[in-house]
C-alpha cells in the first residue's frame, strides 16, 4: 500500500516528523453535528466554543518504529493512531490479524501481547509501543508451524466465522501463560474479555483445556 | 479420452456404517488460516491507493434538512472526496439507510472520520415515532410510508371465529392468559456490513469483497451504482474469501454498498466502506420485536382445546415476523390476529429462523402456565400436545440430561431458600430447511489434485470444509486432498444463505458432482481392472473392483490415466436432500430474588437433522443456537430514547451480548435415532426455543413469570415487585 500520506494535499508536510500543532478543535466538527441535534445543540455549541479555545489538536505524522513479532517494523502515523490501526491501515504488508469490531474495548478482536500481557490494540496507542515488544496472532504461528493453543482451536472447533478467533487465540495464550493451573471457571474469567457471537465458547473452552493438558503432559507449549 | 458413460447409479449418501469421513468430526479445512490471522476477510482486503470511507449519519430518526455544508471537510488533508447523500430540503423519514448524509473518503480511516466530523448540518428534527405505543396513537405522524396508507397499523390479518374460539374456552376446563413483550435484537456480526470494490477500467471487472451471504446474487445490485447498464452483472466479479457472520442480516449490497460503487466510479479508487459497530446497530438490521396476548385453554388432563392469540410485530419501517399460533403445537380451536405496528426505526431483516423465537416465547410460556395450572407437570404437558412421536422422545431425553427426573419442583414452583431457587424449563422447536438448485464443479487433475467448486459462502457454518469432504468420500480421499474453491461469483452458482437452505442445496450438488467424478474414472478403469462402472470400491486413497481387493490401483494411479483434467459438473439431486427437522431443549437456571440476577447454570438440546456432514461443526452450530438464546433472554435489547429518538444501544457496552461468563454447561445432542439418508441444513432451529425454556425455568426456580425480556435484573425485580 502507499504511503497514504504521500497524497496529502499541499500546505501539509506529512514527513514533518513531529507533531505539528494546529488550532483547529476536532471538537468543532462534533459541535456540527450536535447542532443538528434539535434541543442538545444549544449546549454542545457553548461547549465546543469553549473547547475551541482551550484545546490544542496535534496533527501530522511521526515515524513510529516497534518490535512487532520479533521484527522490527518502521511506519509513519499520526500520534493518535491506534495500535490497532497501525498494524491494520499502517503496516506495509498489514497484519490484519487483529480485528476491528468495537473499536472500544469491549469485544477482545484486537487483543495482542505487549511486553507479555493482553492488551486491547484499539484503546493503545502506537506512539505508546516504542521500545516495547509487540505480538499479534500472526507472530504465534502460522498455518504451516501452529502454537499449541491454535492447534488446539482447530482439533476443537473452537470457532466458527472466525471473526472472533484471532482476538481469543491471543487471550488463550495470555491466559495459559499467566495462569497455566487455570480451572474451568478461571479460564472463563480470564477469556470473559472477548466476545463471540456465533456461539463458540463451549470449544473455546474446550481448546483451551486441552492445550492447557498436552502442556502438562509435553511440557512447555510453544 | 473415451466418453463417460451415462452413469450407471443415481447418487447416493449411503450407509452411516461405510463413511469414512462423513458423519465424523471434521476440523474445519480453513481452521489454521482463521487461528493464525491468515484468513482475510472483506474488513482485511488492503489494496494499493485504497481510500477509506466513514458515514455520516443524523442521530434522529425523522428530520427536515436544512443545510448540508461539506466545505471544511473537502478542505481537511486526507480527505480525497465527499459524497453528499441528502441535499437542503430532504426529508429524513426514518433512522438507518436513510439517515446517511454524507460518505467522506480519504486515505486514512482517522481522515474519513475527520471529514465526517467536519460537515455542518442543519435540520429541524421531527417527532421521532420509535416507539410502538406512541406509533399506534391517532395523533401521531405517519410513519407507515407505504401508498395509500393512512395508520401506522398494517398488515393486520385475522384467521379462525373468534366467537366460537371464545366459547371452546369458556367451555373448558382450565384456561391461562399472558401477554408477553419481547424487544428487538441484532444480528450483532462481529464483522459489519461493507464492500472492498476495486473499480477497473474499460475491457476489465470490477472485483467486489463483499461480506454477503449470496455471493452468485450479489454483483446485480451493484451494476448501476458502478456505472454499467443492467445485464452486465457479468462485469462485477465478487469475492466473500471469509465472512465474519450473517445470520440473516447480509443479503444484497445494501445503501452501503450502492455508496461504496458509486464512490469507486467516481474517484477510480479502490474503496474500503465497512460500517462502523454504531452504524451496525442503526442499519445492520434486527429480529423484530413483539407483543402478544395468548388465551390457552385445555381440558383437565391438559389437553389443549383452544388458543386465542392477538400479536403485533414491531418491524420499524418492516413489516415485522411472527410465525404464527398456535405454535407447533397441537390446538384444534385457533384464532390468531396479527398485525404489524410501524415505526421510524429501519426495517427488520430476516434473523436466524424470523420469527420464530418469538413465537416461540408466547406460546411456550402459554404452555407452561396452563401446564402449573392444570396440576400436569411442564414437560409430560408438552409431550401430550406434541404430534410427533419423535419431539416426546426428544423431550424425554432433554429432561433425563437436565436432571428432571430428580428435580422437586414439578407440579409447583419453587420457594426459594435464602433468596435462591433452581428450576428448570423446556421448550421445543421445528423447521423445514429447504433444498434449492445449486451446482458445483470437481476437477481431477492427471497429477492426483482434486478441486470442488461451488459459489456458495460460508458463514460460519463449515460449508468450505464439506465441499472437500463429500468429494472426498466418494473417491476415497481424505479431506486434505481436495481443495474446495468458494465465495466467488465466478463459480458455478449456488443459493444465497437463508432459511438453512444452504446445505440442503449445496451437499446434493456436491455429491452429485463427486459421484459424476467417480463414475467417469471408473469408466477408465474397465481396461484396467476389469470391472464395470458402479462396480469399484474406494477408500482409503485406492481404488479396487468388487470382489478382488488384491488387484488395486492407489489414487496418482487411477489419475495417471487422465490425458487432459476431467472436469464434471452436478447439480440438485431431490433425493439426496429431506427437509423438516425437530429438536427439544431444556434449561436449568439459579434465580436470586434479591438481586434479580438469573444464571443459566445448564442448557441441553437434542436435535435431529438429516445425515451429519460433520458431527464437531454440528455441535458447534447447537451450541451456538443456545448461546444466541441465551444471550437474546438474558441480556439482549435494542433501547430508543423514545423523546428525541437517538439511539442509545448502539455499542457492545451498551447492547450487551453474552460472554464467556455467562456461559452454562451446555449437552448439545445430535440425535441419530432415525438414521436418515440424506442431507438437510439445521442452524434455524436450535435457535428457536432457548429463551422461553429458561423464562419457564424462571418460573420453576421462584414462581415468577417473566412476560417481558430480556430477564435483566431489573425486569425480574419488576416482576417479583412490580415497578416502582
Amino acid at each position: 500500500m502507499a504511503d497514504p500520506n504521500q497524497s496529502a494535499p499541499e500546505g501539509r508536510d506529512p514527513h514533518s516528523g513531529g507533531p505539528a500543532l494546529s488550532r483547529r478543535s476536532f471538537l468543532k466538527g462534533a459541535g456540527g453535528v450536535a447542532a443538528a441535534g434539535g434541543a442538545l445543540s444549544a449546549q454542545a455549541q457553548a461547549q465546543s466554543a469553549e473547547a475551541a479555545t482551550a484545546v490544542q489538536t496535534m496533527r501530522g505524522t511521526v515515524e513510529v518504529t516497534l518490535q512487532i513479532n520479533g521484527q522490527a517494523r518502521t511506519l509513519r502515523c499520526e500520534p493518535r493512531t491506534t495500535l490497532l490501526s497501525a498494524l491494520r491501515d499502517r503496516l506495509e504488508p498489514a497484519l490484519t490479524g487483529a480485528k476491528q469490531v468495537c473499536d472500544i474495548g469491549s469485544c477482545g478482536a484486537c487483543t495482542v501481547i505487549i511486553d507479555g500481557k493482553p492488551a486491547y490494540s484499539c484503546l493503545t496507542l502506537a506512539v505508546q509501543c516504542r521500545g516495547k515488544e509487540v505480538t499479534t496472532v500472526e507472530g504465534l504461528g502460522s498455518p504451516e508451524a501452529m502454537s499449541d493453543v491454535q492447534e488446539a482451536f482447530c482439533a476443537k472447533d473452537g470457532m466458527m466465522c472466525g471473526f472472533c478467533t484471532p482476538g481469543f487465540v491471543v487471550a488463550t495464550h495470555a491466559a495459559l501463560d499467566r495462569n497455566p493451573e487455570a480451572d474451568l471457571e478461571e479460564l472463563k474469567y480470564e477469556l470473559s474479555g472477548n466476545i463471540c457471537r456465533c456461539g463458540t465458547y463451549p470449544h473455546v473452552f474446550d481448546a483451551a483445556r486441552a492445550a492447557q493438558a498436552a502442556r502438562h503432559d509435553g511440557g512447555e507449549g510453544k | 479420452m473415451s466418453q463417460p458413460r451415462i452413469p450407471a447409479a443415481e447418487p447416493s449418501w449411503g450407509k452411516r456404517a461405510d463413511l469414512d469421513v462423513l458423519n465424523r468430526d471434521i476440523p474445519r479445512i480453513d481452521g489454521p488460516d482463521k487461528v493464525t490471522g491468515r484468513a482475510v476477510y472483506t474488513h482485511d482486503v488492503r489494496i494499493p491507493g485504497m481510500l477509506y470511507a466513514a458515514l455520516l449519519r443524523h442521530p434522529v430518526p425523522r428530520a427536515l434538512v436544512e443545510s448540508i455544508d461539506v466545505s471544511a471537510a473537502e478542505a481537511l488533508p486526507g480527505v480525497v472526496h465527499v459524497l453528499q447523500v441528502k441535499e437542503a430540503g430532504d426529508e429524513l423519514r426514518y433512522s438507518g439507510d436513510d439517515s446517511v448524509l454524507a460518505v467522506v473518503s480519504a486515505e486514512t480511516p482517522e481522515a474519513a472520520r475527520d471529514g465526517v466530523r467536519a460537515i455542518v448540518v442543519k435540520a429541524e428534527n421531527l417527532e421521532p415515532v420509535v416507539d410502538t405505543e406512541r406509533a399506534k396513537e391517532a395523533d401521531a405522524p405517519l410513519v407507515n410510508y407505504r401508498r395509500r396508507a393512512d395508520s401506522n397499523v398494517a398488515g393486520s390479518r385475522a384467521r379462525g371465529d373468534e366467537e366460537k374460539v371464545k366459547g371452546a374456552i369458556d367451555a373448558s376446563a382450565k384456561s391461562v392468559e399472558v401477554s408477553v413483550e419481547i424487544p428487538t435484537q441484532h444480528h450483532v456480526c462481529l464483522e459489519t456490513h461493507g464492500h472492498v470494490i476495486h473499480p477497473k477500467g474499460e475491457g476489465e471487472r470490477s472485483v467486489v469483497y463483499a461480506s454477503t451471504q449470496m455471493v452468485s446474487q450479489h454483483g446485480g445490485q451493484l451494476v448501476r451504482p458502478l456505472g454499467l447498464e443492467n445485464g452486465q452483472g457479468d462485469k462485477v466479479h465478487v469475492l466473500t474469501p471469509h465472512m465474519g457472520g450473517g445470520f440473516g442480516s447480509k443479503f444484497g449490497a445494501g445503501v452501503e454498498g450502492m455508496l461504496c460503487a458509486r464512490i469507486a466510479r467516481e474517484t477510480g479508487r479502490p474503496v474500503h466502506l465497512m460500517l462502523s459497530r454504531a452504524d451496525e446497530f442503526a442499519m445492520g438490521g434486527n429480529r423484530s420485536g413483539s407483543k402478544q396476548t395468548l388465551k390457552l385453554a385445555g381440558d383437565a388432563d391438559g389437553k389443549f382445546t383452544a388458543i386465542h392469540v392477538v400479536a403485533e410485530r414491531h418491524g420499524g419501517q418492516g413489516g415485522g415476523a411472527f410465525a404464527g399460533a398456535p405454535y407447533q403445537y397441537e390446538v384444534p380451536e385457533v384464532y390468531l390476529d396479527a398485525k404489524s405496528v410501524k415505526t421510524a426505526a429501519d426495517s427488520n431483516r430476516a434473523m436466524r429462523a424470523p420469527g420464530h423465537p418469538q413465537a416461540s416465547f408466547g406460546m411456550e410460556t402459554a404452555v407452561d402456565m396452563l401446564a402449573y395450572e392444570t396440576g400436569v407437570d411442564p414437560l409430560t404437558i408438552r409431550k401430550r400436545n406434541l404430534a410427533a412421536k419423535m419431539q416426546r422422545r426428544q423431550l424425554d431425553r432433554v429432561a433425563a440430561e437436565i436432571g428432571w427426573d430428580e428435580h422437586p419442583n414439578k407440579l409447583a414452583p419453587g420457594v426459594p431458600e435464602n433468596g435462591i431457587g433452581v428450576g428448570i424449563g423446556f421448550g421445543v422447536c421445528r423447521w423445514t430447511p429447504g433444498g434449492r438448485r445449486a451446482r458445483c464443479n470437481v476437477t481431477v487433475r492427471p497429477d492426483g489434485s482434486v478441486v470442488s467448486a461451488t459459489a456458495t459462502q460460508d458463514l460460519g457454518t463449515g460449508a468450505r470444509t464439506y465441499v472437500a469432504a463429500i468429494v472426498a468420500e466418494e473417491l476415497g480421499l481424505e479431506v486434505g486432498q481436495v481443495t474446495a474453491r468458494i465465495g466467488d461469483s465466478d463459480l458455478p452458482p449456488n443459493v444465497a444463505s437463508g432459511g438453512s437452505v444452504t446445505t440442503g442445496s449445496s451437499a446434493p450438488a456436491i455429491k452429485d458432482a463427486a459421484h459424476n467424478a467417480r463414475e467417469a474414472l471408473e469408466a477408465l478403469l474397465e481396461d484396467v481392472l476389469g470391472a464395470e462402472v458402479g462396480d469399484y470400491v474406494w477408500k482409503a486413497g485406492r481404488v479396487h473392483a468388487v470382489g478382488d481387493p488384491e488387484r488395486s490401483l492407489a489414487w496418482k494411479e487411477v489419475c495417471a490415466l487422465l490425458r487432459q483434467p476431467l472436469e464434471v459438473s452436478g447439480q440438485f439431486q431431490q433425493s439426496l436432500y429431506e427437509g423438516r427437522i425437530l429438536g427439544a431443549q431444556a434449561a436449568k437456571v439459579e434465580v436470586d430474588t434479591m438481586t434479580g440476577r438469573v444464571k443459566v447454570l445448564k442448557m441441553v438440546a437434542i436435535q435431529d437433522q438429516g445425515l451429519p456432514l460433520n458431527r464437531m461443526a454440528l455441535r458447534s452450530q447447537i451450541n451456538g443456537g443456545m448461546i444466541q438464546a441465551l444471550s437474546y433472554g438474558l441480556l439482549e435489547q435494542r433501547v430508543f430514547d423514545k423523546e428525541d429518538g437517538f439511539l442509545l444501544s448502539d455499542n457492545l457496552q451498551l447492547y450487551k451480548i453474552a460472554g464467556a461468563q455467562e456461559m452454562p454447561e451446555m449437552v448439545s445432542i445430535i440425535d441419530d435415532s432415525e438414521e436418515r439418508d440424506s442431507v438437510c441444513g439445521m442452524a434455524e432451529a436450535p435457535i428457536i426455543p432457548g429463551q422461553s425454556a429458561i423464562a419457564n425455568a424462571i418460573y420453576n426456580a421462584c414462581g415468577v413469570r417473566m412476560t417481558r425480556m430480556p430477564f435483566t435484573p431489573d425486569n425480574v425485580l419488576t416482576a417479583i415487585h412490580g415497578s416502582v
